[in-house]
C-alpha cells in the first residue's frame, strides 16, 4: 500500500504516511506534557503511525485557551521524554505549537487576549486585544523559542499552526485582520516572521505548517484560491503541510461528526497540492486531513494523488493499532473511528480527556489493562445479549481464551446501536456492530440469535460452572405525561427500527409527527431528520424543554451543524416546553416559564426520553449475576464497551470484585 | 458607631459541643480549588481570610464520600486517605484564629455523570437527572451500605483532620434528597413510599456519622425547603423531617436550603433578581417546628439584614456566603461598626457562581484577591510614593487608584463625567441591576479612605497630565460605543432625521439622550445583559420590543449567571419578543435586512428604532497619544493601561487589570 511506504521529510524518514495528529488531550495535570499523554503518544507509535504530533503547546503565555493546554516553555521534559518514546517504535515525534490569539480564553490568564484586530470569537464574544508591535515580536520570539526547546528536545521537529484555532490564521484572513499596518497590508508578514524564527530555531529539524485553507465565509476569509497562494507564498520555509479548514465562523468544521462524509476535505487538499507542486515541485508533501477514517480511502487519496500522505487521528484513536494492522494485511480487523465525537472532543470547560467509545483504553492508557493477553484458566462463558456491550464481553473473553456463547433474542447481533444507527447521518455507528461481530467470530465466539434465554438456563448455566453475564439492554422509559383516549406515543427506537425494516408506515401514519425530546441528544434529532419529508409525514415538531433544540450534540460539534440542517429541512421546534399529554390526535405541551399550554395536531408522537434497564432476566435469575451496559442503566456505546470489557477482564483479573463496575 | 447596633448578630452560641462566636457562618459552597481530589492550599488559605475576618462559623465546600461519585472535576475526594494532610492545613489555619469549621461530606446521587468516575451513576431509582440526563443505577440495599458506610468513613477522617463537625449535605445536590423526594424516588422496597421509609437514609447516615465522630463533634444535617420542581419537597415535608431528625437525638443544628442544585440552580444562588430573603420562610417554618439552632440562608449580603431575620426569630444562625467571598472581613467591619465600609457583594454571580459552573476557580468580581489568597495578599510593602495619574473613574480606574493607594502612592482620578462609575453607573441604571452600581460605590469609598483625590468633570488632556507632574499614568478610559458598517451617522441631539431608521447605542438610551417610543429593535451582538436590561426598559416605558440576535438564544451568557430563567420569566410578561440567529447584513431604506444564517433566508424588519448592544470600540487615543510624548521625550514617565481601553469586556476584567497595574507601579 502506498500508504505504508516511507515519507522523506527534509532528511528524515517517516517509516510510512500516517500522522497522528495534534489536537487537545486534557490528560495534562498542568501545563506540561506528563506521564498520561506519554503512554497515549506511545501507544499510537508503537502502533505504527509515521509521524506522532504532540498536542499543541502555545508558545507565549499570552495564551491559555483551555485550562490544561500545554506551554512550550514548560514542555521541554515533556518533549525529551515523547521523544525516546516514540523514536523507540521507529516513528517521528513533532510538537505542535502555536497561539490561539483572539480564539483563547482570558479565563486562566486573567489577562486580555491577543489578535491582529478587535474581532470578537463568535462563541466567546470576548473582545481581543489589537496587538501592538511589542506584543507582536514576543510572540514571534515565542515561536521561536519553542521550536528550539523542541529541538533541543530530542525531536523531530514541530507544527505550525496556521489552522482552525490560531493567531497565525487571524494575522493571514481578512476577517480577522483589519489592520493599517504592515501587518495588515501584508496579511502574510505574521506568518513569514513566525516561520523564519521557528525555521531558526528548529535548527536542521522539519518544520510543519498546518494551515487552514478554507474558512468557509467567502466574503472576508482565506479561500481555496487564497490559500494555494498563501501556501506557496510559506512553502520555503517548511518540510510538510498540513491542510484544513475552518474559521471563526465554522467552528466544528475542522473535525465535524458523522454528518460530514469522510475524506470531506480532500479536493481542497487535492486543489493545494497541485498549487504548490506546480510552484515549488516536491519538496513539501502535503498531508490530506478531514475525516480520513479507513484506510482504505487514504489509499486511494494518495494514489489520486490528492496528497502525499494522511492525518488519520481519530481513526488512531479508535485503533491505535492501525498502521500495524494494515501492515500485517490485516485491514478488516482496525477498529472503525464511528466519527462520532463523543469522548474524543474534548475542548470542553468540564476537562474531560481524551478518550474513545469504542476504545475506552484511549486517552486512560496509564490506568486501563490491556484486554490483549491469554488468560491462565479457559472458563465457559454465556453472555446473554449481543447488543454492544454483550459483544465487546465476549470478544474480549475470547480473545482471553475462554470458550464464549453469547445468546440474542433478535434475529441478528448488533443490539440497539445497529437501530440508532438508522437515524440520518447515523450510519457509521453500525460499524461498531459489524466489527464487534467480525471479530467475536474470528476469535471463535459461538453467537445465536432469536434464542430466548430464561432464568432456569441461567441456573442450568451457572450450576454447570459456566459464567453468566446479562447484557440484556433496555426497554421503554416511564412515560412523564398523560395518555388519553387510547392514544399510542411510540418510542423513538420502535420508530427508528421500523424504519430499518422498511416498516415506518406501519408505524407511522400519515400527517404532522411531535417528537419529544427531554434529552436534547441526537437520538431525537436524527429521527426528526430521518422523518422529515418522508412519504405521509406532513410535518416534524421537535419539543424540547431546552432553549435550544439538541444541546448534547455540543460535545460533539454537531449543536450549530444539527440545527442549521434541522432548520434547512424545515423541522419545526417548540422550546422551553414539557410534554404534558399525549392524545389520539396531538399532543399538550406546556411553557415552562409561563406555563401556557399549546395543543399540537400529531398523528404521532415519537418520546426521545430516557429508556430504563431491562431487569426481567436478572430478577428473575436472582439478582445475582453480572451485568454490563443498559442493563446497568441505560447510557451510550461508551459505557456499553467500556463495561463489557471490564466484566470480561474480571473474568481473570477480579476488577468487579475489587468494586465499582456497577455490575 | 460601635456594634451595638447589633443585639443578635454577634451573641454567642451553643451547637452541640462547639461555641461559635457569633451568628455569620460562612456555609458551604463550591469553590474548584481542589487539586486532583486533595483539599489545596488555597482552599486552606481562602478559608482561613474568613476566619481572620471575623466569621462565626465556617463550613467547607463538600467533599465526595464514595468515589460513585464525582460531579464535577475540581471536587474534594473524601473518601481517599490522602486529603489528610489538606485537611489539616485547612482546620489549622482556620482554628489560629480562633473559629470553629465544620466538613460539609456529601454523595450527589443522580445528579451527576460518569464522566470523570466512568462508573454508573448511582441513585435511588433511574430517573435521570434534568441537567446530566444520565441515568442512574438504582442502588441495592449492598450499595446502600456502602454509601453509608462512606459516610462514616470520611466524616472520620475528617474528625482525624481536625474538624469540630460534620455537615450532612442533604439538599440540593444530594443523594439523600434523592430518596427523600418523590420526584426522584420510585423504589418499592423499605426506601421508597411513605416520608419515613424516605427517609430512612437520611436516619441511617446520621446514626453512622455520629457513631464514627462520636459527642465531641457537631453534626448537621442541611435540608431543602423546597425543591421547586414537579412533585418535588415542600415546606411541610421538610418540618416532617427536621423534626424526626431532631428526635433521632444526635444531630445539633439545621441548616437550611431552597432548590434543586441541577434543576433550579437560580433560586439557590440568586443574583439580584431575586429579591433577599426570598427563602427565609424556610428556616423560619423549621425553627418553629424544633429547638436545634436553624441556619437561614439566602442572598444575607448585609449585616443589618442578617440582624434583622435573627430579631424577627426566622434563625439563629445566617449563612453569608457571597458577602464574605467579596469581602473577607465582612463580619469584622460589622461587629466594630464600621459596615459602611463592607465592600458589599452586588449579587451579580459573574466571577464566583459564573466561574464555578465553567470549572474555574472562584473569584470576585470587585475582589481580586478572591481565589488568589494563598499567592496574594491585599497588604502590600509600601513602595517609594510616586506621583499617580489615573486617568478615568471607571471600575479599572478606581481600581487602579485603589491598589496603588494601598502601595502608599499619592493617586489622583481624573474622570469626564460629573460622576464616577463609567458604565457600571449606566448598567445599574435599568430594571432590577440597582446592585450593581454598589461596585462603584465600594471603590469610591475605598478611594476615599485610602486618601484618593478623584477630580470629577475634568477631561484630561496630555497637557493637563503633564502639569501634574505624575511619575506614572494609567489610562482607563473605557470604550466608545461602536457602529456597524450599516448603521447611519450617529444622530446629534435633534434626533431622528426624516426619512431614515434612528440607530442609537444602549448607552443612549440608558444615559437619557433619547427616548425610543414604538416598536424597537434591540440588536444583542454582546449576550450579556446591556440587551436584555434595555429591553426591559423600553418595555416597561410602553415600547413594542424585539430584540435579536446572532446566537442561538439572545443574552446567551445569561444563564453563566442564572440570570437567564428570570430574563426569560420578565421577557415573556412584558411581552418581549426574542429572535435568535439573525445577523444583519443591511439596511435598505428604512428596512433592516435579517439574515437568519441557519437557512440563508434574508427577511426585512420595520421598526420606529433600533438599539445597539454591539461590542465598544476601545477609546485608546489618549493611551497612545502619552506613549509617543514620553518615550520620545526621554522622560521616566510611565505610560500604561487598564480596562475597556485595552480591548472592551465585563467589568471583572477591568477590576483585575487595575489591581494589577495599580499593585506593580
Amino acid at each position: 500500500m502506498k500508504v505504508l511506504e516511507p515519507l522523506s521529510l527534509r532528511d528524515r524518514q517517516s517509516p510510512n504516511r500516517v500522522l497522528f495528529g495534534p489536537h487537545e488531550t486534557n490528560l495534562g495535570f498542568d501545563r506540561s506534557i506528563g506521564e498520561r499523554h506519554l503512554a497515549y503518544y506511545e501507544r499510537r507509535a508503537a502502533g505504527g503511525a509515521g509521524l506522532v504530533v504532540c498536542e499543541e503547546a502555545s508558545v507565549h503565555d499570552s495564551d491559555w485557551p483551555y485550562e490544561r493546554c500545554p506551554l512550550a516553555a514548560e514542555c521541554g521534559p515533556g518533549w525529551t521524554a515523547l521523544a525516546e518514546r516514540v523514536h523507540v517504535h521507529g516513528a517521528l515525534a513533532i510538537a505542535a505549537i502555536g497561539h490561539t490569539g483572539g480564539q483563547g480564553s482570558s479565563a486562566y490568564s486573567q489577562r486580555p487576549l491577543w489578535a491582529p484586530s478587535g474581532v470578537p470569537e463568535v462563541n466567546t464574544r470576548e473582545m481581543p486585544k489589537v496587538m501592538e508591535h511589542h506584543e507582536i515580536e514576543a510572540v514571534v520570539r515565542g515561536f521561536g523559542a519553542a521550536a528550539d526547546l523542541a529541538a533541543r528536545s530530542g525531536l523531530d521537529g514541530v507544527e505550525v499552526n496556521a489552522g482552525q484555532n490560531s493567531l497565525v490564521r487571524q494575522f493571514l484572513s481578512g476577517l480577522t485582520n483589519l489592520r493599517d499596518d504592515d501587518y495588515g497590508t501584508d496579511r502574510l508578514r505574521f506568518a513569514r516572521e513566525v516561520l523564519h524564527a521557528v525555521r531558526s530555531g528548529v535548527g536542521g529539524g522539519l518544520v510543519g505548517l498546518r494551515l487552514s485553507c478554507d474558512e468557509l465565509a467567502p466574503w472576508a476569509g482565506i479561500v481555496p484560491e487564497a490559500a494555494a497562494e498563501i501556501a506557496v507564498a510559506l512553502a520555503p520555509w517548511i518540510d510538510y503541510l498540513v491542510v484544513v479548514r475552518g474559521g471563526i465562523f465554522s467552528v466544528a468544521a475542522t473535525r465535524p461528526d458523522g454528518h460530514d462524509a469522510p475524506g470531506f476535505n480532500l479536493d481542497l487538499v487535492g486543489a493545494i497540492r497541485s498549487a504548490v507542486r506546480s510552484a515549488t515541485g516536491d519538496r513539501v508533501p502535503v498531508f490530506g486531513q478531514g475525516s480520513i477514517v479507513d484506510i482504505g480511502q487514504a489509499e486511494w487519496a494518495i494514489d489520486d494523488g490528492r496528497c502525499d500522505a494522511v492525518e488519520m487521528t481519530r481513526a488512531e484513536i479508535a485503533d491505535a493499532d492501525l498502521v500495524a494492522k494494515a501492515a500485517a494485511g490485516h485491514v478488516d480487523r482496525i477498529r472503525p473511528c464511528i466519527l462520532c465525537n463523543q469522548t474524543c472532543k474534548v475542548r470542553d470547560a468540564r476537562n474531560p480527556i481524551v478518550s474513545c467509545v469504542v476504545d475506552p483504553r484511549s486517552g486512560h492508557e496509564t490506568t486501563d489493562p490491556d484486554p490483549a493477553g491469554a488468560s491462565a484458566v479457559a472458563r465457559d462463558v454465556l453472555v446473554v445479549g449481543a447488543g454492544v456491550a454483550g459483544l465487546e464481553c465476549a470478544r474480549v473473553a475470547a480473545e482471553r481464551g475462554h470458550r464464549v456463547v453469547v445468546r440474542e433474542q433478535a434475529s441478528e447481533a448488533g443490539g440497539m446501536v445497529r437501530v440508532v444507527a438508522t437515524g440520518a447521518g447515523r450510519d457509521r455507528l453500525a460499524d461498531v456492530a459489524d466489527w464487534l461481530v467480525a471479530e467475536c467470530t474470528r476469535l471463535g465466539v459461538v453467537i445465536e440469535t432469536g434464542v430466548d434465554v430464561t432464568a432456569a438456563d441461567v441456573a442450568v448455566a451457572e450450576a454447570a460452572g459456566t459464567r453468566v453475564v446479562l447484557c440484556t439492554g433496555s426497554v421503554a422509559g416511564d412515560r412523564t405525561y398523560d395518555v388519553v383516549d387510547d392514544a399510542e406515543p411510540v418510542t423513538a427506537d420502535a420508530v427508528l427500527a421500523a424504519i430499518r425494516s422498511g416498516r415506518m408506515a406501519d408505524l407511522v401514519p400519515p400527517g404532522p409527527v411531535v417528537i419529544w425530546d427531554p434529552i436534547g441528544g441526537p437520538i431525537a434529532v436524527s429521527v426528526a431528520e430521518s422523518l422529515v419529508g418522508a412519504d405521509g409525514v406532513t410535518s416534524v415538531t421537535l419539543v424540547t424543554p431546552d432553549l435550544i433544540v439538541g444541546t448534547m450534540l455540543s460535545r460533539s460539534g454537531d449543536l450549530a451543524p444539527g440545527n442549521v440542517r434541522l432548520a434547512g429541512a424545515g423541522v419545526e421546534s417548540v422550546k422551553r416546553a414539557v410534554l404534558r399529554e399525549v392524545r389520539p390526535d396531538g399532543a399538550v405541551v406546556e411553557d415552562r416559564f409561563t406555563g401556557e399550554r399549546i395543543d399540537l395536531a400529531a398523528a404521532i408522537v415519537i418520546d426521545a426520553g430516557p429508556m430504563l434497564p431491562d431487569e426481567r432476566l436478572w430478577i428473575a435469575s436472582g439478582r445475582r449475576s453480572v451485568r454490563a451496559g443498559d442493563a446497568v442503566a441505560p447510557r451510550t456505546i461508551y459505557e456499553a464497551v467500556l463495561e463489557g470489557r471490564r466484566v470480561a477482564l474480571d473474568l481473570d483479573l477480579g476488577l468487579v470484585a475489587a468494586g465499582r463496575m456497577g455490575g | 458607631m460601635s456594634g451595638s447596633q447589633y443585639r443578635y448578630l454577634f451573641n454567642p452560641l451553643r451547637i452541640g459541643p462547639v461555641t461559635v462566636a457569633n451568628r455569620i457562618v460562612f456555609a458551604a459552597h463550591l469553590t474548584n480549588y481542589a487539586e486532583q481530589g486533595r483539599p489545596s492550599e488555597q482552599h486552606a488559605a481562602y478559608y482561613a481570610a474568613r476566619a481572620a475576618g471575623g466569621a462565626g462559623l465556617i463550613i467547607t465546600e463538600e467533599h465526595s464520600v464514595h468515589p460513585t461519585d464525582w460531579p464535577y472535576e475540581k471536587m474534594i475526594h473524601g473518601f481517599h486517605d490522602d486529603v489528610l494532610p489538606g485537611y489539616r492545613r485547612i482546620t489549622e489555619a482556620v482554628h489560629a484564629h480562633g473559629v470553629p469549621i465544620f466538613a460539609q461530606i456529601n454523595h450527589n446521587g443522580g445528579q451527576a455523570s460518569s464522566m470523570y468516575t466512568r462508573l454508573p451513576v448511582w441513585g435511588p431509582s433511574p430517573v435521570a437527572d434534568p441537567l446530566f440526563r444520565e441515568v442512574p443505577k438504582a442502588i441495592d440495599q449492598a450499595e446502600i451500605d456502602e454509601v453509608i458506610a462512606g459516610y462514616a468513613d470520611v466524616a472520620a477522617r475528617c474528625k482525624a483532620g481536625g474538624f469540630d463537625g460534620i455537615e450532612l449535605q442533604c439538599s440540593h445536590s444530594s443523594i439523600v434528597r434523592g430518596f427523600l423526594s418523590r420526584a426522584t424516588n420510585r423504589r418499592t422496597d423499605d426506601y421508597g413510599g411513605s416520608l419515613e421509609n424516605r427517609a430512612r437514609l437520611l436516619h441511617q447516615i446520621v446514626a453512622a456519622v455520629r457513631a464514627a465522630i462520636g459527642p465531641e463533634l457537631a453534626l448537621g444535617v442541611r435540608l431543602c425547603g423546597d425543591e421547586l420542581i414537579e412533585n418535588g419537597i415542600t415546606i411541610d415535608e421538610t418540618v416532617e423531617v427536621a423534626q424526626a431528625v431532631e428526635d433521632q437525638g444526635m444531630v445539633d443544628y439545621i441548616n437550611t436550603s431552597i432548590g434543586v442544585a441541577t434543576a433550579s440552580l437560580f433560586m439557590i444562588e440568586a443574583s439580584m433578581h431575586i429579591p433577599p430573603d426570598y427563602a427565609m420562610f424556610i428556616p423560619s417554618a423549621i425553627r418553629k417546628a424544633v429547638d436545634l439552632p436553624v441556619v437561614g440562608v439566602g442572598r444575607f449580603k448585609d449585616p443589618l439584614q442578617a440582624e434583622r431575620a435573627l430579631a424577627q426569630g426566622h434563625a439563629d444562625l445566617i449563612g453569608v456566603v457571597r458577602g464574605q467571598i467579596a469581602d473577607a472581613d465582612f463580619a469584622a467591619k460589622a461587629r466594630s461598626g464600621h459596615h459602611h465600609d463592607i465592600r458589599l457583594c452586588l449579587s451579580c454571580n459573574q466571577e464566583c457562581v459564573g466561574r464555578m459552573g465553567l470549572n474555574r476557580w472562584l473569584g470576585c468580581i470587585e475582589n481580586p484577591v478572591t481565589g488568589r489568597e494563598s499567592t496574594q495578599s491585599v497588604e502590600l510593602r509600601p513602595t517609594a510614593p510616586k506621583q499617580v495619574v489615573v486617568v478615568g473613574g471607571g471600575p479599572a480606574g478606581l481600581q487602579t487608584a485603589i491598589a496603588a493607594a494601598r502601595r502608599g502612592h499619592r493617586v489622583t482620578v481624573l474622570e469626564r463625567e460629573p460622576e464616577a462609575g463609567g458604565q457600571v453607573r449606566l448598567a445599574a441604571r435599568v430594571p432590577n441591576r440597582a446592585e450593581f452600581g454598589d461596585l462603584v460605590r465600594n471603590q469610591v469609598h475605598e478611594c476615599e479612605q485610602l486618601g484618593v483625590e478623584i477630580r470629577l468633570g475634568v477631561d484630561a488632556t496630555a497637557d493637563l497630565i503633564d502639569t501634574l507632574r505624575p511619575d506614572a499614568v494609567v489610562i482607563a478610559t473605557g470604550s466608545n460605543p461602536a457602529r456597524p458598517w450599516w448603521a447611519p451617522p450617529v444622530l446629534d441631539e435633534s434626533g431622528p432625521r426624516p426619512g431614515e431608521l434612528p440607530v442609537i447605542d444602549v448607552v443612549d438610551v440608558v444615559a437619557g439622550r433619547f427616548s425610543p417610543q414604538g416598536h424597537v429593535i434591540v440588536i444583542d451582538e454582546v449576550g450579556f445583559h446591556p440587551a436584555t436590561s434595555v429591553a426591559e426598559l423600553l418595555a416597561d416605558r410602553g415600547c413594542r420590543v424585539d430584540v435579536l440576535s446572532p446566537g442561538m438564544v439572545v443574552g446567551q451568557d445569561l444563564g453563566i449567571t442564572l440570570d437567564m430563567e428570570n430574563w426569560w420569566l420578565r421577557a415573556t410578561s412584558k411581552g418581549i419578543g426574542q429572535v435568535p440567529d439573525q445577523v444583519i447584513v443591511g439596511l435598505e431604506g428604512t428596512e433592516l435586512q435579517a439574515l437568519h444564517h441557519p437557512t440563508g433566508v434574508t427577511s426585512p424588519r420595520t421598526a420606529d428604532w433600533v438599539v445597539l448592544a454591539v461590542p465598544g470600540a476601545p477609546a485608546d487615543a489618549l493611551y497612545f497619544e502619552l506613549q509617543d510624548r514620553y518615550s520620545t521625550s526621554n522622560s521616566s514617565v510611565t505610560v500604561q493601561r487598564a480596562g475597556d481601553c485595552v480591548a472592551p469586556r465585563r467589568a471583572h476584567a477591568a477590576v483585575i487589570e487595575g489591581n494589577r497595574i495599580g499593585s506593580a507601579l
